[in-house]
């Protein structure tokens, strides 16, 4: 049955207004979880506010079992579905990069367009310095196009890269993420003594 | 819980794992109805492709990475389910801003211990960085790390790994920014 | 890819098959004249309610933008015409069933009004002002005397105006999506929206804020009614308007009609500014610019999209 667009179910162009109203719907989620303030996602690297961790991984396997079981149950056909193609290299080296500037900027584009929305202005400066950041990359690909696109896996799952069926790979993260809730909760109680502010508008 | 009376109210969330609730939900429908995950970054890829071929269509022509995103038929490549997404995005951030009390006038938020300029200079360079990573990357944090991994893509995962890996291994380098 | 072939004579440039002669200056235009409409329209009103107190800006300090929007307005037709030296004919004759004379002659006698109305005001809101000419000192005098007449003649005219601007396009018959009566209303209704909304964003006080935005939610509210309706219209029609209909249900102008006229023109301001009567805290340019913004989107919409549907096979 789904996915909707891809098979034509949904036609012309209205696939760009769902686009808004999902984005809406992404936008309003992210900002009322309290991903519009730095302070608050810098927070999981330093253990005082470990929003990002709970709403990522929430989401995360809730959108993963919700897949699979979409997918038992025949609504929607996972060949069509778009997995992000694996480029071993380069996004290693994207990994890293992004990693830093994670830390450093305490944003993510996301998070830094709800930010500028409510007024932000390190989430504007954040966002002008990501769109630099694509210019000087895309100026600079001519340099480094072997490395991009080095290494390509293809689209390939992660039950595919390890020989694990999907199923076992959706359990073993719901495992982790319970686990890892549990522990950030004891580390939370432990680094919040010291401090009196942890929740940043 | 917390006892101790912080001066200021605290600030109104919804439950973070109610938030990642819904976001599952949201990014389970997105898959449903359009077959591919939320994104940030590829909104602003192609707005840069938009500027550099307005500016200068022979360069960008000329340039293996534009020009994949130069739709053949001539119409914009601001025409694409990312914009729009990235639109939706804003204003859904606005909206949640106005209910929640938190739309107010231009600020920079930082730590009391370092200056505005200190957090604006953070920013910008983590913005620069996160902006060549998430191209080598093939996505952002909703884009690659939370969309692929969900959608059980390997690359996916790599990208989450590291991003956070990478974090904690310099937050303590640059904790006095934060903390 | 759409193919069309040509087997008869019908190949018109720039007419058959496809209206191409409506560029930006139409709708900026009727853009334009809706503001001018919505602004003059409110200001007569609540001269007329005697309310000049509490709605100081929509009455004295929003007309400033009328005179401005209507030369702007007409300099834009003007720049449209083809034989621009001979456009003082229009006013050489009255022709009531032409909606452009009713235009031109609306304009004719609106336009000096509206100059009177800000002039009236200028001492009020300009202490320093000085008419140096006794006769103008006089003029001033009897404007200020007939105050309530020119806000009867405003509102009136205004509302002609505004149900002008659609009219205007609702009586090119030749084009599907343009011939519906709801078309002259609807655009009233913008016209007034706008007003409304650029009042609101003048404004200091947060009385006649608050006045402004229950008045805005009516105006937007009514407004979407009609769209929706005039949409419904079409699809119970003949083919060429359901046809017409299809161009913002999944045609090429989907995008542009839904996202940037309706959600984020109509519906997204109006939820603001509901949250803004229940008591959160909005600024006050935000439902205001998105509110002019879709006005101005909305018009651009309807001349491109009229210009593309047609009778003919």
């Amino acid at each position: 049955m789904g996915p909707l667009i891809p098979q034509e179910i949904i036609t012309g162009q209205w696939d760009f207004v769902i686009a808004l109203l999902i984005g809406g719907a992404f936008g309003f989620i992210l900002e009322a979880s309290g991903f519009s303030s730095s302070r608050n996602i810098a927070g999981v690297f330093y253990g005082y506010n470990f929003v990002v961790l709970r709403v990522f991984f929430t989401a995360m396997i809730v959108a993963m079992v919700g897949l699979l079981y979409f997918s038992y149950f025949g609504w929607i056909d996972l060949d069509l579905v778009f997995v992000l193609p694996t480029y071993l290299n380069s996004m290693l080296f994207g990994g890293f990069l992004m990693g830093l500037g994670f830390v450093i900027g305490g944003f993510c584009p996301g998070t830094s367009y709800t930010a500028v929305a409510i007024g932000k202005i390190d989430g504007i400066v954040f966002a002008t310095g990501f769109l630099i950041g694509v210019f000087l990359f895309a100026e600079g690909f001519p340099f480094y196009e072997d490395f991009y696109t080095a290494n390509d896996l293809g689209n390939i799952t992660i039950g595919e890269m390890f020989g694990i069926s999907n199923e076992w790979i959706a359990f073993l993260f719901v495992v982790v993420a319970i686990v890892a809730f549990y522990v950030t909760w004891l580390i939370e109680k432990r680094v919040r003594k010291n401090m009196t502010e942890y929740k940043f508008e | 819980m917390d006892t101790k009376i912080v001066k200021k109210q605290q600030p109104k969330y919804i439950n973070p794992y109610f938030g990642g609730i819904l976001l599952g939900l949201l990014l389970l429908a997105a898959f449903f109805i359009a077959g591919r995950g939320l994104s940030a970054s590829g909104a602003v890829k192609l707005l840069v492709v938009t500027v550099v071929d307005k500016v200068a269509p022979a360069h960008a022509e000329g340039n293996a990475y534009y020009s994949k995103f130069i739709p053949a038929d001539g119409s914009s490549p601001l025409y694409n389910w990312l914009i729009f997404g990235a639109i939706g995005t804003f204003f859904g951030g606005m909206l949640s801003g106005a209910i929640f009390g938190r739309l107010k006038k231009l600020r920079v938020e930082h730590s009391p211990k370092i200056s505005a300029r200190t957090r604006l200079i953070a920013a910008g360079a983590g913005g620069i960085l996160f902006g060549i990573g998430s191209q080598f990357g093939r996505g952002c944090s909703s884009g690659a790390a939370l969309s692929g991994t969900a959608s059980l893509s390997f690359g996916g995962l790599i990208v989450m790994a590291l991003m956070f890996g990478i974090g904690y291994v310099f937050a303590w380098f640059f904790r006095k920014l934060w903390i | 890819m759409k193919e069309e072939l040509f087997i008869s004579g019908r190949n018109i440039p720039n007419v058959d098959p496809y209206l191409n002669i409506w560029h930006w200056q139409i709708p900026i235009y009727l853009y334009l004249g809706g503001l001018a409409a919505g602004i003059m329209f409110f200001a007569g009103y609540f001269t007329i309610m005697r309310k000049e107190k509490d709605m100081e800006t929509t009455v004295k300090w929003a007309p400033f933008l009328v005179p401005g929007a209507l030369v702007v307005g007409l300099f834009a037709l003007f720049l449209d015409l083809k034989h621009q030296l001979y456009f003082w004919r229009l006013y050489t004759t009255i022709r009531l069933e032409s909606p452009m004379s009713w235009g031109a002659w609306t304009l004719m006698l609106v336009t000096p009004l509206s100059f009177i109305w800000v002039a009236s005001y200028m001492k009020e809101l300009f202490p320093k002002w000085d008419w140096k000419f006794n006769i103008l000192n006089k003029a001033e005098a009897l404007a200020i005397k007939y105050r309530k007449s020119m806000a009867w003649a405003m509102m009136l005219l205004a509302v002609v105006l505004g149900v002008y601007t659609g009219i205007l396009l609702s009586a090119f018959n030749a084009r599907p999506l343009w011939n519906t009566s709801v078309l002259g209303i609807l655009f009233l209704t913008s016209g007034l929206s706008t007003g409304l909304a650029a009042s609101m964003w003048m404004s200091k006080s947060k009385y006649e804020r608050k006045v402004l935005s229950r008045l805005d939610l009516i105006m937007i509210g009514i407004e979407l009614f009609l769209i929706i309706h005039m949409l419904m219209g079409f699809l119970a029609a003949s083919e060429v308007q359901i046809e017409a209909a299809h161009l913002f249900l999944g045609g090429e102008f989907t995008v542009v009609f839904w996202v940037f006229v309706i959600i984020l023109g109509l519906v997204f301001p109006a939820t603001l500014e509901v949250l803004e009567l229940k008591g959160f805290h909005i600024p006050v340019w935000i439902p205001a610019l998105l509110i002019l913004i879709g006005g101005l989107v909305f018009r651009f919409v309807m001349v491109e999209a009229g210009q593309i549907t047609r009778f003919l096979y």
